[in-house]
């Protein structure tokens, strides 16, 4: 057998297998095992799933990183249109030049971001200065540090550029003339935007949101290192009985549950996106 | 360009800004707490960092660890996009599905597994662990960035440098290499940009490796200090002048190639 071009994803796949797909089977294999006295001993147990399947807390962190994940999701969107819409306006020239101001804040480390937020927000931090120059407020806001807000904050913005690009894309091949012409016909901007644009931008929309919840969901430092009290996630629960309870099963088990769950509300959530209308006219009339 | 538009775009970039633009200000305050109002103009804070060791030592770690995650993310994704745009590849659609596993896979998730498998085999966590694991992150992105760019290659001239006598690796060489370089480059920034950018792979596979984001996160837990702002502001600057190179370079080659044309 010669060589062909095509055989150059075998290396690739072997990688992405050995360094992906072997450690999460891995894990499957692991939530069955059991403990004894700090060892990982070979077994067919459930007792893992059981105490899992059992457990208040687990679930409510498995539903907290799905309803954070949605939530990061919905405000992406809402703010992403805007600005994605009027980036569609900008002179070619103007758009390169815009792709890396878009990007650049995602170049920053993780660690970067969320130190600079804590001191725009905190109780002497930029915002509580002004607002308190400004005499709107007497006494520094306390929810803007360390609470379920600022999780919110810091986590539409890290994944904002990535929805206004997904969506920024999708605009970019509406055909303008779609547009003036619903304009002529009488629509107002309004209706132009929910009759014309958002629906032929929805494949945009589904990508970004896939893209924004796969990274929003199981992120874990923000909601640690911002969130206060309420910064209790279910990856730092699987950290915490992987590092220092040793009860890797258990940590398999709840990884292997949150896993499952954000792939099938992203399925879903895709999928609910691409039945519109707008998204089967442009992806295809089969 | 409407004035609506214009001010959304501003307001955005004010956004996203913000905190950098912050950090930057108070990074130049004379003061140690981190409050307003300003106290006045230092460069104290940059002169404590420079004479901070372990800093020092942390960021030869991240660049030095930056560097093979580039490249191997590079190597990767060219293999990858090649295989991706070769004509009659029947796995195509499940090798693309392959390829989006690491980007869907949480971070947290995926370090974790590789973390578990690791300490049963007996590998070490370490600097090769870290490189491997963030190259492996970065693979979607260095693909998605050449393949964007192979698809638009008309393949023809590879046909044409073949009948004309050219060993395949020859017409890659001398006819597509050409083409794609500005898009291995920025395969190689992403790479280099989203290790140095990582936090979550290194509290997983770090082991004894400190790099750079490791050390500020355990002495962030504890305060906040303007020596680390200055620092982050090294970082920043340093992250900006990678893109700004690489963005330039990618226009000339462009240039370059147009003039050819």
């Amino acid at each position: 057998m010669t060589f062909r071009q095509r055989h150059l994803a075998l290396p690739v796949a072997v990688a992405i297998v050995a360094g992906c797909l072997a450690p999460l089977a891995v894990l499957v294999a692991f939530s069955f095992y059991e403990v004894e006295d700090f060892d990982l001993i070979p077994a067919f147990s459930f007792r893992a799933w059981g105490e899992l399947a059992t457990s208040a807390t687990d679930w409510f962190l498995i539903g907290k990183a799905v309803l954070s994940g949605v939530t990061t999701t919905v405000f992406t969107a809402l703010l992403g249109y805007p600005v994605a819409l009027a980036l569609t306006r900008l002179a070619t020239s103007a758009k390169g030049l815009a792709i890396i101001v878009l990007l650049t804040p995602l170049y920053t480390g993780e660690i970067v971001r969320i130190y600079a937020w804590r001191i725009v927000l905190g109780g002497e931090g930029l915002v509580n200065t002004v607002l308190q120059g400004l005499g709107l407020i007497d006494e520094p806001l306390k929810f803007l540090l360390f609470s379920p807000f600022t999780i919110g904050l810091v986590l539409t913005y890290n994944n904002l550029p990535f929805m206004v690009l997904a969506i920024w894309v999708s605009a970019e091949m509406v055909d303008r003339r779609l547009i003036e012409a619903a304009r002529d016909l009488g629509a107002r901007p309004v209706d132009a935007f929910f009759r014309v644009i958002f629906p032929l931008t929805t494949p945009g929309l589904a990508a970004g949101s896939l893209t924004v919840f796969a990274l929003s969901a199981g992120e874990m430092l923000t909601p640690s290192l911002l969130g206060g009290t309420s910064g209790a996630t279910a990856m730092a629960l699987v950290d915490n009985l992987f590092g220092t309870a040793f009860d890797w099963p258990l940590a398999s088990a709840l990884a292997l549950a949150l896993l499952a769950t954000l792939f099938l509300v992203a399925s879903a959530m895709a999928g609910l996106l691409l039945r519109l209308k707008g998204a089967r006219a442009v992806i295809g009339r089969t | 360009m409407g004035r609506i538009g214009l001010s959304v775009l501003i307001v955005a970039a004010g956004f996203l800004y913000l905190p950098l633009v912050v950090l930057t200000v108070f990074s130049f305050n004379d003061s140690a707490l981190m409050a307003f109002p300003l106290s006045g103009f230092t460069l104290e804070w940059y002169r404590e960092l420079a004479q901070n060791d372990n800093f020092l030592k942390g960021f030869v770690t991240s660049f030095l660890i930056a560097q093979p995650v580039g490249i191997l993310a590079m190597l990767f994704g060219l293999m990858a996009s090649l295989a991706l745009t070769a004509p009659g590849f029947r796995w195509r659609g499940l090798f693309a599905i392959l390829l989006l596993v690491p980007f869907l896979v949480p971070k947290s998730v995926l370090s974790i597994a590789q973390a578990m498998i690791m300490s049963r085999v007996g590998f070490e966590r370490g600097a090769t662990a870290l490189i491997l694991a963030q190259s492996l992150v970065a693979l979607p992105f260095a693909t998605a960035l050449i393949s964007a760019v192979m698809v638009r290659f008309d393949r023809r001239l590879i046909e044409a440098a073949r009948d004309l006598g050219a060993s395949p690796w020859q017409a890659f060489l001398r006819v597509l290499l050409p083409q794609i370089r500005p898009a291995l480059s920025g395969a190689y920034s992403v790479g280099v940009i989203l290790s140095l950018a990582d936090l979550t792979i290194a509290m997983f596979l770090a082991g004894r490796t400190q790099p750079l984001s490791l050390m500020v996160a355990s002495e962030f837990r504890r305060e906040l200090r303007p020596d680390l702002n200055a620092m982050q502001v090294v970082v920043l600057a340093l992250t900006a002048a990678l893109v700004g190179i690489s963005e330039l370079y990618r226009r000339r080659r462009l240039r370059k190639l147009a003039a050819e044309a």
